[in-house]
């Protein structure tokens, strides 16, 4: 198990966290397709803390165990928090802009979701993908 | 077809300018409008309707609605500048017994 | 995926081989497999780039460079449209969703126009959309008497539609108040003002004729008036009645009024849908009606409604702006 954290603050930062999770994703193995595919994930959960929640951070982690390879995206902020979470993985629901935009379809990029979000206090999700 | 709304605050007066039409898919750019002004005890709320050139019931229903919201809020709201067309439909909706309405009168502002 | 790439090696060398349309025409034919498979346009780049790499070796680095990237792009790009593919698929579901209540609607407010031995009823209810905001209740016995409220829901859609179903439960449980027209509208106005949202109201017309007295008693909630034509005087007058709105004030009052109806005399009843003409700005809807009224006064009730719609729907070419609504009572 790797695991790498960046702090989320500026565009900047956007760019680090997506380089990080390219250089993971095809240490792990995924064909180019799919390295585009979580960098385009990463990328829109930290521009999400960027433009809503101000700072958070992306975790990127590397799972290689035996017959099992995959790797694990988490975007924690301290933001406003989501109040539906139901509906933030709607499509449509990202069209309106704010908090949450385009979580579908990080959604579909990846294999698997999980969001936890307490208004007033921040927003955590948590997504994977598997090597097959 | 589209609508404009803009607000200019004078005398203690917050008087709103509504142009164009208001039909089922302009009403609710007016509603959101109209939902956003505050009511305070010393400012009356003038709405000039005399660039209003077609209203439906819809529209109509908005201007019930802040009505009914000036009443439980305390505030004041006059419409002015309506055409006899207009002035026509609050008649018949017997709103215009309800409500504070002058016809046909441009609102003079600087 | 490998399989697709194997179909798509063998099209690709087909097509640099022989460049003829029928190549081309299996491609076309192979994206609609595509499509089927919802397989997304970054996978779409990915199989072109493997293959060219197959096909071509001696492609240049830069040439793969130029592929990763285009995938990149059509990463962002694909998820936009699938985003898009999936709202698509949710409003055909609503469409279908509304459809079904638009039919549970027409089921549920139903109006039966009563069939009575010495009056003639007609009526025309025309929705603009798949909801209609008018409805028309009848109640009457044969030879005493007819009761009738004609009613439009400000507000469109769902929301009138579910403040309709109100309307009419109400005005099925007035029991032995059906005789007084004011009361009525007290009581469908507590109805609505204590249950429906700011901004939806109804307006009602509600008339109640005795058919062995020969009077029309009526009272309106923010209703466009009504019409009465006079046989004897050959003669239209208006049937003004104040009154508010239902739904807007608690408890609000309403007026009695009534007239003597005499033989031939005619009950015109309608919606704002008929007097509202948009896009003609001086036009006098009232004289049209009255006009298309007084030339064919021979006519059944029903067949005057008909001529009454068919010809405003002309003059408005077509393209009314609201549900069209008119009840006609002859004597």
């Amino acid at each position: 198990m790797f695991k790498t954290s960046v702090e989320i603050m500026t565009e900047w930062d956007i760019v680090e966290a997506r380089q990080i999770g390219r250089q993971e994703a095809k240490m792990l193995g995924f064909n180019t397709v799919d390295q585009a595919r979580i960098t385009t994930a990463i990328s829109e959960l930290a521009r999400n803390i960027y433009l809503y929640a101000e700072v958070g951070t992306i975790e990127i982690e590397r799972i290689e165990t035996e017959g099992e390879k995959r790797i694990i995206i988490t975007a924690v902020d301290k933001g406003p928090g989501i109040q539906d979470v139901r509906k933030v993985m709607q499509d449509g629901y990202s069209t309106s802009g704010g908090l949450g935009a385009g979580i579908p379809g990080v959604n579909r990029l990846m294999d698997s979701m999980v969001i936890q979000s307490n208004v007033g206090e921040g927003t955590t999700i948590k997504t994977e993908k598997w090597l097959r | 077809m589209d609508i404009i709304v803009y607000f200019k605050e004078q005398n203690q007066q917050l008087y709103g300018f509504i142009e164009g039409e208001i039909d089922t898919f302009t009403a609710p750019k007016l509603r959101d409008e109209l939902e956003n002004i505050k009511f305070n005890e010393n400012r009356d709320i003038v709405l000039d309707l005399s660039k209003v050139h077609y209203m439906d019931s819809t529209g109509l229903g908005i201007f019930v609605a802040f009505y009914k919201r000036a009443l439980r809020e305390a505030g004041q709201v006059k419409l002015v500048g309506l055409s006899i067309r207009l002035r026509r439909l609050f008649e018949i909706t017997g709103l215009s017994d309800l409500m504070d309405i002058e016809t046909d009168k441009e609102v003079e502002i600087n | 995926m490998k399989q697709l790439e194997t179909q798509y090696k063998k099209m690709l060398m087909d097509y640099i081989t022989y460049q003829s349309e029928k190549n081309l025409y299996i491609a076309q034919n192979f994206t609609r497999q595509l499509i089927q498979k919802n397989v997304a346009p970054e996978d779409v780049v990915g199989i072109h780039k493997n293959v060219m790499k197959e096909i071509l070796p001696q492609t240049s680095n830069e040439e793969q460079h130029a592929y990763d990237f285009l995938i990149e792009v059509m990463v962002q790009y694909g998820m936009t449209h699938r985003a898009h593919q999936s709202l698509l698929q949710k409003q055909a579901e609503y469409d279908m969703e509304m459809k079904i209540a638009a039919d549970i609607q027409k089921t549920l407010l139903k109006t039966i126009v009563p069939q009575l031995a010495n009056v003639d009823i007609g009526m025309v209810s025309i929705p603009i959309r798949k909801m209609n905001g008018d409805y028309v209740h009848f109640l009457a016995e044969d030879k005493k008497y007819v009761c009738v409220a004609v009613t439009d829901v400000i507000g469109k859609g769902v929301p009138a539609a579910l403040c309709m179903s109100m309307v009419k439960y109400g005005l099925e449980t007035l029991e032995y108040t059906y005789k007084e027209p004011p009361y009525v509208l007290e009581i469908i106005n507590r109805v609505i003002e204590k249950s429906v949202d700011d901004s939806m109201f109804v307006s009602m017309f509600y008339g109640y004729f005795d058919i062995q007295k020969s009077t029309f008693s009526y009272a309106s909630a923010g209703h466009e008036p009504a019409l009465h034509y006079s046989a004897k005087n050959n003669q239209f007058s208006t049937l003004e009645a104040k009154g508010l709105l239902l739904g807007v004030l608690p408890d609000t009052k309403y007026a009695f009024n009534e007239v003597t109806i005499e033989e031939n005399d005619i009950i015109i009843i309608m919606t704002d849908g008929v007097t509202e003409f948009r896009f003609h700005d001086d036009f006098n809807a009232r004289d049209l009606i009255t006009t298309i009224i007084e030339k064919n006064k021979f006519l059944s009730a029903q067949q005057l409604c008909t001529l009454l719609y068919e010809q405003i729907e002309q003059m408005q070419d077509f393209k009314l702006s609201d549900d069209f609504t008119v009840v006609i009572i002859k004597k």
